[in-house]
């Protein structure tokens, strides 16, 4: 950068590079410096040689040197608060900075006016002026601090893109949980088959080793143990019967195999949204899992429904209640609804029971 | 007997086969996909289909469908589904779909050998396989409402009715439950008048008139 001292004085730009470039802007600092001060210490002289000139003719009643100490002082003043701007790096701030510092000597040059010669009104004006000027300009030098106003069309841009990214990364979820239960059905789960259907054989062969025989037998039947773990892994991750046949065949497939006497009532005329599906799918398990966990003879009543352009799944149980509406398994259920610009509500019933309610708009 | 296979799995595939073969059982074509089950199918003619559920191109329900239009094509035709998760609902599309013998198992029992065979030769005979898993939704005393026969069951009662739904004999119910096939003749008779259903002395038939009970009557009363 230009060293600006230099651009002021009218000196020719220099090389903006090297130590010797310092150098040269110190030198120039020091130079400026001594010559205010050399100014100031004029002004003392002159002020103090005109108060003795004063003195001397001994006219003890208007004391006229206070218009030396004042004229020359102000100069002297300006120059040197403007140096201190120098301190401010080059830029609109040093610009505001000067503009303060002459503002300031100005103004208490005119208050000074002011006390001598019979105080008027004008005053107030001009210290208004001086200070309006100011004020403008430091907000237009200091614009571009402010925080920003973002423009209304600027944040419905960002509102649709989030929109866009946050469906883009629960589908982006929602491909991967598939891929999952695929991988684990034609790899680990179709590999468990292969193997117990091998050990199954095997046993057959072994009639007359029936030590070997038992050890085979229970091999295999770790293999079976092992693909029901898998299996239920799989109805977790992405039920089959979800994307195959819907949200009320899979919701009623849960029903069948839940411990409790679950009834379903749905009234869902057109298969919603796929991410739809999935949130009320999951929300009416969860549900059903709490229930069995904290009411294990509660009957309890799922119902799905579309209600003015909504999604609604709601699980409602007698049993004696417990639900914790801040449980790790709602708190995940309710980011899951919410996602989708859904609610989800956990309130008790009356007389005994509680009730979970996600209401999920369609076509958001 | 003459079998098709379809089953895209190829260690599945093969295993399959070789357990049929040891047991006398010929395999008379194979196939990967849907298509080339129907297509097999209407070559061969066989006695028997044994069809994965998931099939490609879009490894869903595939086999479901394909064996639901066989059943439809060939009302003779037995046929064999086996599928890594069991559901009640294809259980009813399947039963819904035709009258020859129908199985429909989780794969994991294809290791259980003795009982997996048998379950091949009764739905090969026209008669009726329908997984444990299927049945115990099936017959769950809730089923109902919690107040309809169902309810009225003794546990015993329950587990007879469970393992005719699973498509058993008599005489294999008697050898599950170790009692006689007097005693199960008794229980069957209780549950046919529990349940309003005629009595027959036929397996199949009794098997399907069971079936066809839990899958509507229960549905219907709850």
């Amino acid at each position: 950068m230009i060293p600006a001292v230099g651009q002021l004085e009218g000196d020719p730009p220099r090389p903006a590079s090297g130590p010797g470039r310092a150098r040269l802007t110190a030198l120039r600092e020091a130079g400026v410096g001594s010559l205010i001060s050399t100014a100031a210490i004029a002004w003392i002289v002159a002020g103090a040689a005109c108060t003795v000139a004063w003195a001397l003719v001994g006219s003890r009643g208007y004391y006229w040197p206070v218009w030396v100490w004042a004229g020359a002082g102000a100069p002297v003043a300006a120059a040197a608060l403007l140096r201190a701007t120098w301190r401010i790096p080059a830029g609109p701030g040093r610009w505001a900075g000067m503009h303060a510092a002459l503002a300031f000597v100005a103004s208490a040059l005119l208050t000074l006016t002011w006390l001598l010669t019979g105080r008027g009104e004008w005053l107030a004006w001009v210290l208004l002026g001086l200070g309006v000027a100011f004020a403008v300009h430091a907000l237009l030098a200091f614009a571009d601090r402010l925080p920003p106003r973002p423009s209304e069309s600027a944040l419905h841009r960002r509102v649709d893109e989030l929109v866009r990214t946050r469906s883009g990364a629960l589908d982006v979820q929602a491909t991967e949980m598939r891929r999952i239960e695929r991988d684990l059905h034609d790899g680990a789960q179709a590999r468990l088959v292969a193997l117990s259907l091998a050990l199954g054989r095997a046993e057959q062969r072994l009639v007359d080793d029936p030590e070997a025989r038992a050890l085979v037998r229970s091999a295999r039947e770790d293999a079976t143990a092992a693909l029901a773990e898998l299996r239920d892994l799989s109805r977790g991750i992405a039920p089959p019967l979800l994307e195959e046949r819907g949200l009320v065949t899979a919701v009623e497939a849960l029903a069948a195999r839940s411990p409790l006497e679950v009834r379903v009532e749905a009234s869902v005329p057109a298969r919603p949204d796929p991410a739809l599906e999935r949130a009320a799918y999951f929300v009416v398990s969860e549900a059903l899992t709490n229930v069995v966990k904290h009411a294990s003879t509660a009957d309890v009543t799922v119902r799905l429904a579309t209600v003015r352009g909504a999604l609604v799944a709601e699980v409602l149980d007698d049993g004696p209640g417990g639900a914790d509406p801040f449980g790790s398994g709602l708190a995940g259920l309710r980011r899951r609804v919410e996602a989708l610009d859904g609610t989800l509500v956990v309130a008790p019933n009356s007389p005994r029971g509680s009730t979970v309610r996600a209401e999920l708009p369609c076509g958001s | 007997m003459r079998v098709v296979i379809a089953e895209d799995h190829v260690l599945l595939r093969e295993g399959l086969v070789a357990l049929l073969r040891d047991a006398g059982i010929e395999v008379v074509a194979q196939s990967e996909d849907a298509e080339g089950l129907l297509r097999t199918l209407a070559g061969h003619r066989p006695d028997l289909a044994i069809v994965d559920v998931r099939l490609p191109p879009t490894f869903t329900d595939e086999g479901v469908r394909a064996a639901i239009e066989a059943r439809r094509r060939w009302p003779d035709l037995a046929v064999l589904v086996l599928s890594q998760h069991v559901e009640e609902v294809y259980t009813a599309e399947l039963l819904a779909a035709g009258g020859g013998g129908l199985g429909y198992l989780l794969k994991e029992r294809v290791a259980e050998v003795q009982e997996f065979l048998d379950a091949v030769r009764r739905v090969a005979d026209g008669g009726t396989a329908i997984d444990r898993e299927v049945v115990a939704q099936l017959v769950r005393p809730g089923r109902d409402g919690g107040e309809g026969p169902l309810a009225d069951l003794t546990p015993r009662e329950r587990e007879v009715l469970g393992l005719m739904a699973e498509g058993r004999s008599n005489v294999a119910i008697a050898g599950a439950l170790v009692v006689t096939p007097g005693a199960v003749e008794k229980h069957v008779t209780s549950i046919f008048s529990k349940l309003d259903l005629p009595s027959s002395s036929e397996d199949h038939r009794r098997v399907l008139a069971v079936l066809a009970w839990l899958s509507v009557e229960a549905d219907a009363e709850a």
